[in-house]
């Protein structure tokens, strides 16, 4: 017997049949080949281990409501019991409209995400379009004069109420930024002759540039205009006056 | 006595309307296909639910059997395998995060020896989990041949395939086997040690 045949035979039984080999050719060839041998012996182990499953598994059955549930579909008749098919001819539908919701949710977080990316670079552009022409139209010198106050007090901190909250949110950054640059101090090579004119006042902190300024046109006393270093006399003085978003009067222009 | 009839003559009276008949046919039969079920899915849950669904097809189409292409057996194997193919991808994600093996193994094992028990139920558990890791088409060969000892043209029959084909991939299957029942030797030696008092 050539292994071939060892084999063609030994493939035509089952492992239970193998595994109780009483051929007499089988086991001669086996006493014989080693490397049949080896694998007659693979095949017993397997079917050692099968039989230690299937001895395990042998006293498992259904339960009781299945025959219960299966005895009430009987006695239905054929045609009224419920199908079992139908059951699973749905079940696979359901999944995939399951799966079709599970897509379309990840589909709507990320539409969101690309919305909510569009509109924040929108609303980015907008604003970095929007301000310098804040900042052009918040030049002390081309707009204030629609904010000029027209009180004639010699203290400068009661001209604060005299400026709205949304005027000074118009003026934001850009005009802070051109108020603080006209303080001598701050001053860039830059800067033009009419910032030039400021005067910074004394005992004041600088304009940082996240705060807000405001410039207002007002007559001054005489007074007012010595204690910045000013001549005095009895004539009113028109000044520009850059308050600070806490009423504290950073700069001083004279007009006339 | 309804113990004395064939399958096929229970299945006939069933069919007439006899509710006893159909009560023994289902006592019969339905032990093999719950562990043909069983043994396919590793989960009692879809066993139990593959055998209703078995037994429900054949109140309603048990009609269309016929029994000089095969035994009622190999029959009833034919229809739990569709089911049980059905069951595993409906069940595929709750089957592939637990580990319904060592669930079964903690509720099937009953020993008297403690020590031979914990050996057998690993031997059993590790040739379990290798049937199960097998491609399903070599899967049920080894369950339908090896577990549920159908002769290879019933198994032919069930699996709808040729007799060749159930012998070729029986033999496949096994090398498949011993290759992995090797990897679980030699990770844990009891498994080949209650093997060895098997074969003795």
């Amino acid at each position: 017997m050539t292994c071939r045949e060892f084999e063609h035979r030994a493939t035509s039984l089952t492992l239970w049949e193998l595994s109780r080999a009483q051929d007499q050719q089988i086991l001669g060839h086996a006493g014989g080949c080693q490397k049949c041998a080896a694998w007659l012996q693979q095949q017993r182990m397997l079917a050692a281990t099968m039989q230690t499953l299937q001895a395990r598994t042998a006293g498992c059955a259904a339960g009781p409501d299945v025959e219960r549930a299966l005895l009430r579909a009987f006695r239905q008749g054929p045609s009224q019991a419920v199908r079992p098919e139908m059951a699973h001819r749905f079940t696979p539908i359901a999944m995939r409209l399951s799966r079709f919701f599970e897509v379309g949710a990840y589909v709507a977080v990320a539409a969101a995400i690309v919305v909510g990316l569009f509109l924040g670079v929108q609303l980015w552009e907008r604003r970095s379009v929007t301000l310098p022409v804040q900042s052009q139209s918040a030049q002390p010198s081309a707009s204030l004069p629609s904010v000029v106050a027209q009180e004639s007090g010699s203290n400068p901190h009661q001209q604060r109420p005299t400026v709205s909250r949304s005027s000074v949110n118009r003026l934001r950054p850009r005009h802070v930024l051109s108020a603080s640059q006209s303080l001598p101090d701050m001053a860039e090579p830059s800067q033009t002759s009419m910032d030039a004119d400021y005067v910074a006042l004394m005992f004041c902190d600088p304009l940082s540039c996240s705060s807000d300024a405001q410039v207002v046109r007002m007559e001054l006393p005489s007074a007012g205009i010595a204690g910045s270093g000013g001549e005095q006399d009895a004539q009113m003085r028109i000044a520009d006056v850059v308050v600070g978003y806490d009423g504290v009067v950073r700069a001083v222009r004279i007009v006339n | 006595m309804l113990t004395d009839l064939t399958d096929e003559q229970l299945l006939a009276q069933a069919l007439a309307g006899d509710e006893d008949a159909f009560t023994a046919l289902y006592r019969r039969r339905q032990g093999p296909v719950f562990r043909f079920a069983l043994h396919m899915s590793g989960s009692s849950s879809i066993a139990e639910e593959v055998t209703q669904d078995v037994f429900m097809f054949l109140i309603q189409r048990g009609r269309d059997f016929d029994p000089s292409r095969a035994a009622l057996g190999a029959y009833l194997f034919g229809v739990a395998r569709n089911y049980v193919r059905r069951a595993l991808e409906r069940n595929y994600a709750e089957t592939a995060l637990s580990s319904p093996v060592d669930d079964e193994a903690q509720s099937l094992t009953v020993n008297s020896d403690p020590g031979e028990g914990i050996a057998r139920q690993q031997a059993s558990t590790a040739v379990w989990k290798a049937v199960l890791s097998l491609p399903e088409h070599y899967r049920e060969v080894v369950v339908l041949c090896d577990l549920q000892e159908l002769t290879y043209a019933d198994a032919a029959e069930a699996v709808g395939c040729a007799l060749g084909t159930i012998r070729s991939r029986l033999h496949r299957a096994h090398d498949m086997l011993s290759r992995k029942l090797q990897h679980s030797a030699a990770a844990a030696p009891g498994i080949s040690s209650v093997t060895a008092r098997c074969l003795s």
